[in-house]
């Protein structure tokens, strides 16, 4: 029975030399002067995730996409992106995309579009009074996302106050902070009109189809789907959402806390986009409402 | 290593294996599985017999010999992907099956501990485990191996050679599904549950032909959702779980309602009932869904033949703490007023311990298995546990911007009183052996929490250790009584396996990396041995040319080490590691002959 061994042997031996020498550009998290000398920026964007990131007829595409090309443009390096499956929250993604690595092929990006600038975030304490994303240094703030409600007119011609919802059907991404609203604000009193799906896409496709009259979900995607609809029988609603902590956010890009050269370098890359109008045309390729975030409003 | 050249090796090899007289490998049949527990030459079955007692009449190693054990060999499941290695061997004629992290499956010379085998299936890049990349063992038929993936295949390779036979797509790993758990033959088929987090997943129990793969029926575990049968090829539908849709969810919650059977399951042949269990509905906030959540948190009985459920039993109806009630139902006979009762026993994750009657789900009684809770007074005369209302985490308080909610103390933590890892029982002393843990946690809804770049409203928790000095305890506990005979308190939580065996033995290993056999009357523990990395594994024991062995994987890893906090500050400095250890007796003359 020892045949068997030794005829693996050599294939085993062969193959692990290949793979160490194919990935090794490509495992760490590096700082800028690595990036700019290898030529090559690998950043970190979500899999299947209209408008930010997605593949179409097959090339990526999206706002975050989009950006990540401009700052690989603005470093004259090669762009290599990295698709993100997401965690159950976003510490899970810094883990598994910045700092340690991804449990399976291991690789480690630059950077990481969509993670949140929020100071209450970054600066968060864990259990043991520890900054629990310590690892990870967050910058670069490119938009203002918020809430937003799409209705179909026929069944439902204004949207005055959530109130509606006790009456008018609604649609949700599942584990999402407008289905545990909508399941659980005002006493739960809209949970037996509200329908749960995997995606924000589903839940449109299910207005489309009259399931139901409403979807509730994040204003870049909602607008982003808008277009695709009849825009006179659906529209954007402009209520107020009663009761929700986070009405509005910021979004930025992550990279690992030892590069902060890498981050100045990003960050005045955005700051031009945003100052120059460039960050905006972005999103309106998209149909994406835009707003720009506190930090340059100051300014 | 030797410096011969590969060529000359291989030639070497390729003669010794012209000459070679291989031992006669029978297949694997339904009646070897069904006699598993009774058969001391093969270990054919996860649990070492379908009913998943674990326990082995072998007693040539016992508490008078036991110390005179050493190590035979070591068997490095090398690599760099040394994360937990959670599974149970196998054993039939000579060779061993095993399963380790990243969905690998070994056949190994169980004399020699050569490797004869190695099978590694490609995963996809986009999988994404809810913890660690564990796997807790194959299960044998015919010529075959079957286990299950970390992308939610079945995969059935050949015995002799680990080339793939079969292959069959159980779920879509894009959706959230794994498998883990060990699948279970029963009258040719391959039965497997299903893993998944807070994706919207439904609980499942899929049952194929052993042989080629093709479905034969599939059970969904939540209220609502159509079961089917697979007759000639054709689909038909096989009955609504539960009977119909919303009778104890509200809205339609129910389509994503969770109630996974990442455990998978135990049988019984006298009642000819598949027992699973299920895990805590979804979303996690119990407020978004009033009702009893079926088949939440529950035991089910299921008829493997028609792939219907006979009867349910749940343990944390309404679940707001992450109690999946997917631990093992183990079947066992005792005697009463001078009849013998038909039973089958678990130790949850809430931190009862229940007898139920196996032939239709009747409570018999129920009991903390543990020092303390603090989520119930106790339970009625159904079983249905006595709920403490201050302790169920808060309503996601919305307008509570960047700050905590309330937080409640929950007692036993969510990572259960017992967890995934099995119990044993022996018919000898009639006691239950319950590798169990003593932890609380602090929860509360974080309002601080994002997910791919939106806001989220995810619940915060502190697992923390409520003893200096210990987390882990092994427990004897007699089911008849309720009683804890005795306990071995262990520093670190414990979360491996046990098994117990006829030389009056209990058998397990802890994250410090220690085998240790204990006297299964008394608890004193009468053998310990440095494995070099953690056990999360199950021992299992079994006799060939006449000598008893035992093994048993160490290799730290599993869902402790993923959680923060005090409990982390226990065993962040144990190494990961991936090695299968195998022990017996020395033949103690042939051995003085030999040097």
């Amino acid at each position: 029975m020892t045949c068997l061994r030794t005829f693996y042997f050599i294939p085993f031996i062969l193959l692990s030399f290949l793979s160490l020498s194919v990935l090794s550009t490509n495992v760490l998290a590096r700082s800028f002067d690595d990036i700019i000398e290898s030529k090559k920026i690998n950043i970190a964007v979500y899999n299947d995730y209209p408008p930010y990131s997605y593949m179409e007829a097959g090339s990526a595409k999206g706002i975050d996409v989009d950006i990540a090309k401009e700052i690989a443009a603005k470093f004259n390096v090669e762009l290599v992106l990295t698709w993100m499956t997401p965690g159950e929250t976003t510490e899970d993604d810094f883990r598994n995309f910045l700092w340690k690595g991804h449990i399976i092929h291991k690789v480690k990006a630059d950077l990481m579009m969509r993670a949140p600038y929020d100071r209450s975030f970054s600066q968060k304490r864990d259990d043991i009074g520890l900054l629990a994303n310590e690892l990870v240094h967050m910058f670069a703030p490119y938009h203002q996302e918020s809430w937003q409600i799409i209705h179909n007119t026929e069944q439902l011609p204004e949207v005055e106050t959530m109130a509606m919802f006790q009456y008018h059907t609604i649609g949700a991404e599942i584990d999402s902070i407008p289905h545990f609203y909508l399941t659980s604000a005002f006493g739960g009193r809209l949970r037996e009109k509200t329908t749960q799906y995997a995606s924000n896409e589903l839940a449109i496709d299910a207005m489309k189809k009259g399931e139901v009259d409403a979807v509730m979900g994040l204003r870049t995607q909602i607008s982003y789907l808008s277009q695709f609809l009849d825009n006179t029988k659906f529209k954007l609603a402009s209520n107020a959402f009663p009761l929700i902590g986070k009405q509005k956010w910021d979004l930025g890009i992550a990279a690992k806390n030892d590069y902060r050269t890498l981050a100045y370098e990003v960050g005045d890359v955005i700051t031009d986009m945003v100052q120059t109008g460039k960050m905006a045309d972005i999103f309106s390729q998209y149909h994406a409402t835009y707003e720009v975030p506190d930090y340059y409003a100051v300014e | 290593m030797n410096k011969q050249l590969p060529l000359k090796r291989i030639a070497l090899a390729l003669l010794v294996c012209a000459g070679a007289v291989l031992p006669a490998q029978a297949n694997v049949t339904d009646n070897d599985i069904q006699n598993d527990q009774a058969t001391t030459d093969d270990i054919v079955s996860y649990g070492m017999g379908l009913r998943a007692q674990r326990y082995s009449p072998l007693s040539a190693i016992n508490k008078d010999t036991i110390e005179e054990i050493r190590p035979v060999w070591a068997f490095s499941l090398g690599g760099e992907k040394q994360r937990g290695q959670e599974s149970q061997p196998m054993v039939k004629d000579g060779v061993m099956y095993v399963t380790g992290s990243y969905s690998r499956v070994w056949a190994i010379d169980a004399m020699t501990g050569e490797e004869l085998w190695q099978y590694e299936a490609r995963l996809p890049d986009g999988i994404m485990p809810c913890c660690d990349v564990i796997n807790r063992g194959v299960a044998l038929y015919d010529n075959l191996v079957i286990f299950g993936t970390l992308d939610a295949k079945l995969v059935a390779l050949d015995k002799d050679t680990g080339k793939t036979v079969w292959k069959k797509k159980v779920e879509d790993y894009k959706a959230g599904y794994s498998i883990t758990a060990a699948p279970i033959i029963i009258d040719g088929m391959v039965i497997t549950g299903n893993s998944g987090g807070e994706f919207g997943v439904v609980g499942k129990v899929y049952a194929f032909d052993a042989k080629t793969g093709k479905q034969i029926w599939v059970r969904p575990t939540v209220e609502g959702h159509m079961g089917y049968m697979w007759k000639d090829g054709k689909k038909t539908e096989n009955g609504i779980s539960g009977g119909g849709a919303g009778k104890t969810w509200p809205a339609d919650l129910w389509k994503t309602g969770g109630a996974a059977t990442w455990l998978g399951g135990t049988y019984d042949a006298d009642t000819g009932l598949l027992f699973f269990g299920t895990g805590n509905p979804s979303p996690w906030n119990s407020h978004l869904r009033p009702g009893d959540n079926y088949f939440s948190s529950s035991r089910l009985a299921i008829n493997p033949k028609t792939g219907k459920i006979v009867w349910h039993f749940q343990t944390t109806p309404h679940d707001g703490w992450d109690f999946d009630g997917v631990n093992e139902l183990i079947s066992f006979d005792y005697e009463e007023a001078g009849k013998t009762v038909k039973a089958a026993a678990t130790a949850d994750r809430n931190g009862f311990f229940y007898v139920l009657n196996r032939e239709d789900g009747d409570f018999i009684r129920g009991f903390p298995f543990v020092d303390k809770l603090t989520w119930a007074k106790g339970l009625d005369e159904n079983g249905r546990p006595l709920y403490i209302d201050e302790t169920r985490p808060g309503n996601p308080s919305l307008s509570d911007d960047g700050k905590k909610g309330a937080q409640v103390v929950a007692r036993p933590a969510f990572l259960g009183g017992k967890n995934w890892m099995p119990m044993a029982y022996s018919p000898d002393t009639g006691l239950f052996y319950v590798p169990s843990n003593e932890w609380e946690m602090d929860i509360w809804n974080e309002t601080t929490s994002y997910k791919k770049g939106a806001a989220y409203l995810g619940a915060g928790f502190t697992i923390k250790s409520v003893n200096e000095d210990f987390i882990g305890v092994l427990r004897a506990i007699d089911p008849k009584t309720g009683k804890e005979v005795w306990r071995y308190n262990n520093y670190a939580p414990l979360w491996g396996g046990v098994m117990t065996t006829g030389g009056g033995l209990v058998w397990t290993g802890n994250p410090e990396g220690y085998l240790m056999a204990f006297d299964d009357k008394t608890g004193e523990m009468v053998y310990k041995f440095q494995t070099g990395s953690g056990i999360v594994g199950s021992p299992v024991t079994w006799e060939m040319e006449g000598e008893q062995y035992v093994s048993v994987l160490s290799g730290w890893g599993g869902a402790v080490p993923l959680w923060g906090g005090e409990v982390a500050k226990r065993v962040k400095h144990l190494n990961q590691g991936g090695t299968v250890w195998t022990f017996k007796l020395p033949k103690r003359y042939e051995q003085v002959a030999k040097n």
